[in-house]
């Protein structure tokens, strides 16, 4: 049974088609990349499926459960939380509170929380940084911070969107390897990435979007020697014919 | 006691300082708790009634700008003409006196509790509309207003003139006292109320949600915050506060008009500038800030007043002109950075 499924989803911006008649399943605890050109209507299917935007058609499913168009924090309490592509960390506050703020989702009890978070920020390897103000972390980290505000709120699920864009090579390593032990906690993560690299050793799974609609699928291997991914990224062999 | 930890084992002196000055959040109670005792025991020294007067309405403008400080400094919503439900709850105070002969006592509560029905309204319906920060901002003047126009219109509460306290002589339940040292003590136990209200808010999970809606509303909407709830609940604290607030400043000043209260530049004296002067978004701040404020707007009050009409509000302005440009972070901010300077040192070991 997929922990998400959903069924020929459509945006329009005007008469733009951002997403078009997209479908798509993510398993329990599977990891499965969204690639595709800028442009492609990676982020607006992101955005759909967490609240954010309004579908103009079709429906998201959660654990069975119709969440079409539901609010982003109604989601969330469901167990499907999201990060962003551009961070938004809580600049005036600590890294600590940061994180309390996700671990709320579960508990009034400040006390619960706080351990709650305390236990996020070791398990990925923050807890250093627990006092720090989040306005003064160097981007790697405020990546992190994103991905472990999401984890705080207990999901069974999260949506990464490029994470590991504007990262140096090292730490787009430590960025897998912490998006690895989510998975290895039963999360299932559905992520939008341009690093290719990224795609390749983490997804299960490739689904490759072009102007808002769906063109390939299947494995990384399989979807890199896919000729309509290849035009899609690279334009057609010989336009001339 | 089996479990003796190193804490246990320290001198008394140490945890008593490290329960009062432990965090920067205690440290701002633990000040503002000695802040209205000083308050408290001023009379011992401070003999003019004048003085004493110019005590009482500086912890009013305290606690009024506690009850901003919820609204504006937390979650960050531009609810700008906050004097709108001071002179809701001051109105509903003394109608409730003058016309039904209801105690202040219940018609300063009842005052809140109407103000803060009032706030739930504005928020629901800016809110309904998606009006944010300046065209919310722009909303609550436009609203200001209508108000005054509505209650200068009003015959039922006095039109153009107000509203008069009847004076008779001075009587407990109808909260008129021949001193003003009554008065004095009415106005710190509400500002201790205030202190105690905000500390208790900021350090639980909707003091974090307000916060996290301040530094940025999506952000906070993907981790589970229903913001619409949030605001409103800030604007209704904050409002049922001023409503509590704006209902003792009427039995306290003995009057109310609508050119009076609901008027901006009253609104930038009594709400705004006590929270900006001491911190947006503190919790020491509004405190701080009132005590600066009141008695230098008394100061240029008593010494320009006569020498050209209006002269007294540009002075008053540019004095707080000067303070947002150089306290943007108000005297909390500054004290703030002296207690990290102090602290730094003995920080590692609690780690």
């Amino acid at each position: 049974m997929a922990l998400l499924e959903v069924k020929n989803i459509t945006k329009r911006f005007g008469g733009l088609y951002a997403v078009r008649s997209l479908s798509l399943e993510v398993d329990p605890g599977q990891i499965v990349a969204l690639i595709g050109p800028n442009g492609a209507g990676k982020t607006t299917a992101f955005n759909v499926i967490s609240g954010y935007y309004r579908a103009d058609e079709g429906n998201v499913y959660f654990n069975q459960r119709e969440i079409t168009n539901l609010r982003p924090d109604q989601i969330c309490s469901l167990g499907l939380v999201r990060t962003f592509q551009v961070v938004r960390p809580f600049q005036g506050i600590s890294v600590l509170d940061n994180v309390m703020v996700g671990a709320y989702a579960r508990t009034f009890d400040s006390k619960i929380a706080r351990e709650k978070a305390l236990e996020v920020l070791k398990f990925l390897d923050m807890h250093k940084i627990a006092d720090q103000m989040a306005s003064g972390l160097p981007i790697a980290s405020r990546k992190r911070l994103e991905i472990a505000r999401a984890l705080a709120t207990d999901p069974q699920m999260i949506l990464l969107d490029e994470t590991m864009a504007g990262l140096r090579p090292t730490e787009t390593e430590e960025v897998i390897a912490m998006v690895r032990k989510l998975s290895e906690r039963g999360i299932a993560i559905l992520l939008v990435e341009h690093v290719m690299k990224v795609v390749m050793s983490l997804a299960e799974k490739v689904l490759v979007l072009h102007h808002g609609e769906l063109i390939a699928q299947g494995t990384p291997a399989e979807v890199v020697r896919n000729q309509q991914v290849i035009e899609a990224y690279l334009g057609e062999a010989d336009v001339a014919g | 006691m089996t479990t003796v930890t190193s804490s246990r084992e320290l001198p008394m002196y140490n945890r008593v300082v490290r329960r009062l000055f432990g965090s920067w959040d205690q440290t701002q109670l633990t000040f503002s708790f000695g802040l209205v005792l000083l308050m408290a025991i001023s009379p011992l020294i401070i003999r003019s009634p004048y003085y004493i007067g110019v005590i009482i309405l500086a912890s009013l403008y305290a606690f009024i700008g506690i009850s901003w400080n919820i609204v504006a400094g937390f979650t960050g919503q531009l609810l700008i003409a906050h004097i709108i439900f001071l002179g809701l709850g001051g109105y509903t105070t003394i109608v409730l006196l003058n016309n039904f002969g209801i105690s202040p006592w219940f018609g300063i509560l009842m005052g809140g509790v109407i103000a803060a029905i009032a706030g739930g309204i504005v928020a629901l319906i800016t809110l309904r509309y998606g009006l944010k920060l300046d065209y919310f901002a722009l909303f609550t003047i436009a609203l200001l207003v209508a108000m005054r126009t509505l209650f200068l219109k009003w015959e039922f509460v006095g039109g153009a003139v107000g509203m008069y306290l009847r004076l008779e002589t001075p009587s407990v339940a109808k909260m008129i006292f021949a001193s003003k040292l009554p008065y004095l003590y009415i106005s710190l136990i509400l500002l201790a109320a205030g202190v105690i209200i905000q500390y208790l808010i900021y350090r639980s999970k909707m003091g974090k949600y307000f916060i996290a809606i301040r530094e940025d509303e999506a952000a906070a909407a993907a981790l589970g915050v229903n913001t619409t709830l949030y605001k409103t609940l800030a604007v209704m604290i904050g409002t049922a506060l001023a409503g509590v607030g704006g209902g003792f400043y009427v039995i306290y000043v003995t009057y109310i008009d609508p050119t009076g209260i609901y008027n901006l530049g009253v609104n930038a004296e009594i709400v705004m500038a006590s929270p900006i002067i001491g911190g947006l978004g503190s919790l020491i701040g509004p405190l701080l800030g009132a005590l600066v404020n009141k008695p230098i707007a008394e100061i240029i009050r008593a010494n320009l007043a006569e020498a050209r009409s209006g002269i007294t509000l540009i002075v008053y302005g540019l004095f707080l002109i000067a303070s947002i440009m150089f306290m943007p972070r108000g005297l909390a901010g500054l004290i703030h950075n002296v207690y990290d300077r102090l602290r730094t040192p003995t920080h590692q070991e609690e780690l």
